[in-house]
């Protein structure tokens, strides 16, 4: 007996076994089952839609299953809460944090282990001393009188990581850790993975990027489509075969670049461009018909490059040029009368009327070319409008009367496309065209850009997917840190140069 | 069984079978209302509560409910409301909200009756023949009013609950201060002849309801502003990333909203030739009730103008129902409550009905082409 539990593998401290869970028919999760055994980081990884989030909901409370098991230090429950699930020690870290930007380190570290325990009155003089120990436990620097709204998005993390802890965490699942942070910053963050495996805490890290799955992970699960493809040690993989998994093909996104024409005057000229806190001294032209792809990490300023563009954030200094003659961009207004279009990183709230049909949504951005002398809207006009993009987009819905809330992340992308497309834009930003977009609509949605610029629209790609700026790209602009301080052209844009461009 | 009450049996019988295809009839009537996307869903329950509403009373109370007079009472005194409904509706459109309509709407006809009176001392006449321009005045300064709350709402950028609070103060103050508080008797002869006229039998003050009514349909479903109203209160971050210019279109709202109390003013004056600060106070928070019974969605971007009539309908008929039963205007307040409640309820039933089998994680399964589904479906 004893020479058998020591061959087995050391216990789960959680387990979900055989879970099923689907919303409105169509199935998100099907039989998947995942073990944390403490000390060990299991990654999860799969493509955006393939699960992973209801996967991890389900195991901290937030989802119930509709068939399966979660299995607690040994005892099986059918469905958690999260209360239950923090009880039991499990964390969760979402991008996000959820942390209070207004409190301080120290009583965002403690807070919520003195509301759990119960208690009903809170002296400040308690949270200090139990906030530093956890610091000094982990070794980590971190101001603790400071407000967490004014830290780096590391520092938060690291404050995330530090009340859990303190809620006694014994498993640890954190979403997408890495996504915000700079190299020298994961380091950091995957040297405290490695002591906290040391006291014996059980993490789940949700990543799809390759190399960080290889690098810090002992398990390894994939998932596609709500399935699980393959369980097993870290080792017994590759990045090739990681990807093979994730995607169910060889990933051919091979780039597609048109031949520019680069005589053809400049659509779009920035020189000189600052914004305190955010960049400074960008300048770059953009030829009529070229895409060009602006990319760098998180917080490293190129949304707010684009966000000054059309005005929501004007700048402070520089100027603007489109086709050859100088605009001040104060307001979004201003922008649209440039001719300037913008399809927003926050697709759901910046981009979309959720409750709105996708008619309604696709004349958003162009009502004052739709009137009549009257002053009343053309009903033809705006009829042929929604049918020229709903039908030339192959939006994928029963017919255009549909809110958009029903829509799929593809198609929905594809709305927020055909509403800019309807004002003819001559420059078109894209922030993150295609993130929570299945493979196929991505490929089709890199296309129709690929059209739209070969009719002589110019386009701006912001993305942090360097495959997806190598597949559609004619120039790359790395940002770091508010500057411009690379230009990528023709052989040089490569996945592998990218990457290290952006995070060097 | 005596013969005679086979007889009521049978009578009863072809009744029910009468009464099984009327409803046969309201079912599928109802069902094409529902399956309309959103705005329409409050004129499709409404055409259910007034005709529930028209036939308890007719039941209870046939001769005095049905009485040419009743009806004629209710077709007079619904236009005021109902036009300050409609523009508390579009407002309420954007997400906002007006307190100060009614106000507004006292200070129109109060500004009318004055003028006409300080007219009329001097040359009776001359102040009958000015009608127009005094009527017209009076709804300009209903204007101007809206014109107000519209400035302090997108310009300012205070909350409409408590920007239209204070203007609701300051507007009824002046009208208490200017009158002294007192009821002013006159206004031009024109009123007086529109609130008598009839069109075969209908009260003219009910098609200008009407006329209005059409109108700001069109307005809001046919105008490239009415779409972005809409659109705004449907989801004002989306709404300024589509570079719809907030400020121009909150502050025509709220002028347009001014514009329709300040003609409910005219109505009033219309309906009875006096003009006080007080008047109509109850309205205020009544015209809320009939926006939202009528289809408005209180978070904003949706609403139904034909909806927005039939509350208006339905509670001038509740409460010239509840006279008709002699119950006092206390218990047509508890009615009010207890119908706004009621329509709520079946609301949040109807929809959580439709939302539930819809509700997807965005990032989740809805990314499964429609085959793929197919596929994993066990």
């Amino acid at each position: 007996m004893t020479s058998m539990t020591t061959s087995q593998p050391p216990t789960p401290f959680v387990s979900a076994r055989g879970i099923s869970k689907s919303f409105g028919g169509v199935p998100a999760l099907v039989n998947v089952s995942i073990d944390l055994i403490p000390g060990e980081v299991h990654c999860l990884a799969g493509e955006n839609g393939c699960g992973k989030s209801t996967l991890i909901k389900i195991i901290s409370g937030a989802e119930r299953p509709d068939s399966g098991e979660i299995v607690i230090d040994g005892v099986s429950h059918a469905q958690i809460n999260a209360h239950a699930a923090i009880q039991g020690g499990i964390q969760v870290i979402y991008q996000d944090f959820s942390l209070f930007p207004n409190l301080t380190v120290a009583e965002n570290i403690v807070l919520t282990a003195e509301v759990a325990s119960g208690r009903r009155l809170y002296s400040p003089g308690s949270v200090l001393p139990k906030a530093k120990a956890i610091l000094q436990e982990l070794e980590l620097d971190l101001d603790l009188d400071r407000e967490v709204g004014d830290l780096s998005v590391a520092d938060k993390q690291l404050t995330a990581i530090c009340r859990a802890l303190v809620n006694d965490a014994r498993a640890i699942i954190m979403d997408e850790p890495t996504t915000a942070l700079t190299h020298t910053e994961v380091s950091r963050l995957f040297a405290l993975v490695e002591r906290l495996r040391a006291r014996g805490v059980a993490l789940l890290f949700v990543s799809h990027k390759l190399e960080e799955v290889l690098a810090v992970s002992q398990r390894l699960t994939i998932m596609r489509s709500g399935r699980q493809v393959v369980s097993g040690p870290t080792s017994e993989f590759d990045q090739r075969s990681i990807s093979r998994h994730m995607t169910g093909r060889e990933v051919d996104e091979s780039r597609v670049v048109s031949d520019l024409d680069l005589t053809a005057p400049l659509a779009l000229e920035v020189s000189k461009l600052s914004l305190a806190g955010a960049y400074r001294d960008v300048s770059f032209g953009l030829h009529r018909g070229e895409i060009l792809g602006v990319t760098g990490l998180l917080g490293s300023g190129r949304t707010e490059i684009a966000e000054s563009l059309f005005g929501v954030t004007p700048a402070d200094e520089g100027e603007i040029r489109v086709g050859g003659k100088l605009v001040p961009i104060r307001t979004i207004q201003d922008a649209v009368t440039a001719r300037i279009g913008y399809v927003p990183e926050d697709r759901l709230s910046q981009g979309l009327f959720l409750e709105k049909s996708i008619a309604d949504n696709i004349v958003a951005a162009s009502l004052e070319s739709h009137r009549t002398r009257w002053g009343t809207l053309s009903r033809a006009g705006i009829a042929t409008t929604i049918k020229q993009y709903f039908v030339g987009l192959k939006i994928n819905a029963p017919n255009a009367q549909a809110p958009v809330r029903t829509l799929s992340g593809g198609n929905a992308q594809r709305v927020v496309l055909a509403k800019w497309l309807a004002t003819a834009p001559t420059v078109l930003m894209l922030n993150g065209p295609t993130v929570g977009v299945d493979i196929g609509s991505k490929e089709e949605i890199l296309e129709l850009l690929r059209v739209e610029a070969a009719k002589g629209m110019s386009v701006i790609v912001i993305s942090d997917d360097a495959p997806e700026l190598v597949a559609a790209c004619h120039r790359v602009l790395v940002i770091k840190q508010g500057r411009l301080t690379h230009t990528l052209e023709g052989d040089q844009i490569t996945v592998d140069t990218i990457q290290e461009r952006m995070s060097a | 069984m005596s013969p005679d009450t086979k007889v009521r049996n049978e009578v009863s019988q072809t009744n029910a079978n009468s009464l099984r295809q009327f409803n046969h009839q309201l079912g599928s009537w109802t069902r094409q209302f529902v399956r309309r996307p959103g705005a329409n869903r409050g004129a499709g329950r409404m055409v259910v509560a007034l005709l529930l509403a028209v036939t308890l009373f007719a039941i209870l109370n046939p001769r005095v409910f049905l009485s040419p007079i009743n009806l004629q009472n209710i077709a007079v005194a619904a236009p005021e409301i109902g036009i300050i409904a409609i523009a508390m509706m579009v407002v309420m459109l954007t997400g906002g909200i007006d307190l100060s309509l009614v106000a507004i709407a006292n200070f129109s006809a109060i500004t009318i009756s004055t003028l006409h009176t300080a007219i009329a001392t001097t040359d009776p006449d001359l102040a009958n023949n000015l009608g127009v321009v005094i009527v017209l005045a009076g709804i300009a300064v209903g204007m101007l009013g809206g014109a107000f709350n519209g400035f302090l709402v997108s310009v300012v950028g205070i909350t409409p609950i408590l920007a239209t609070l204070a203007t609701m103060q300051i507007y009824n103050g002046i009208a208490i201060v200017w009158t002294g508080g007192s009821t002013l008797y006159g206004a031009p002869a024109m009123l007086g002849a529109i609130g008598q006229a009839a069109v075969a039998n209908v009260p003219l003050l009910f098609i200008i309801f009407l006329v209005v009514a059409v109108l700001v349909a069109i307005l809001v479903n046919r105008t490239a502003l009415g779409r972005m109203i809409q659109l705004e209160g449907a989801n004002p971050v989306a709404a300024q990333y589509s570079a719809i210019p907030r400020r121009a279109v909150l502050l025509k709202t709220y002028t347009v909203g001014g514009l329709l109390a300040g003609l409910a003013g005219v109505l009033f004056l219309a309906r009875n030739p006096t003009a006080s600060a007080d008047y109509g106070s109850s309205y205020v928070l009544l015209v809320i009730v009939i926006a939202v019974l009528g289809g408005t969605n209180p978070t904003g971007g949706f609403a139904s103008v034909f909806g927005v009539v039939l509350a208006t309908l339905t509670l001038q008929v509740v409460s010239s129902g509840f006279t008709a039963i002699r119950l006092s205007s206390y218990e047509y307040a508890i009615a009010q409550g207890v119908i706004l409640i009621t329509v709520m309820i079946f609301d949040s039933v109807s929809s959580s009905r439709t939302k539930r089998p819809k509700k997807l994680d965005p990032q989740l399964p809805s990314e499964a082409s429609p085959t793929e589904a197919a596929l994993l479906r066990p």
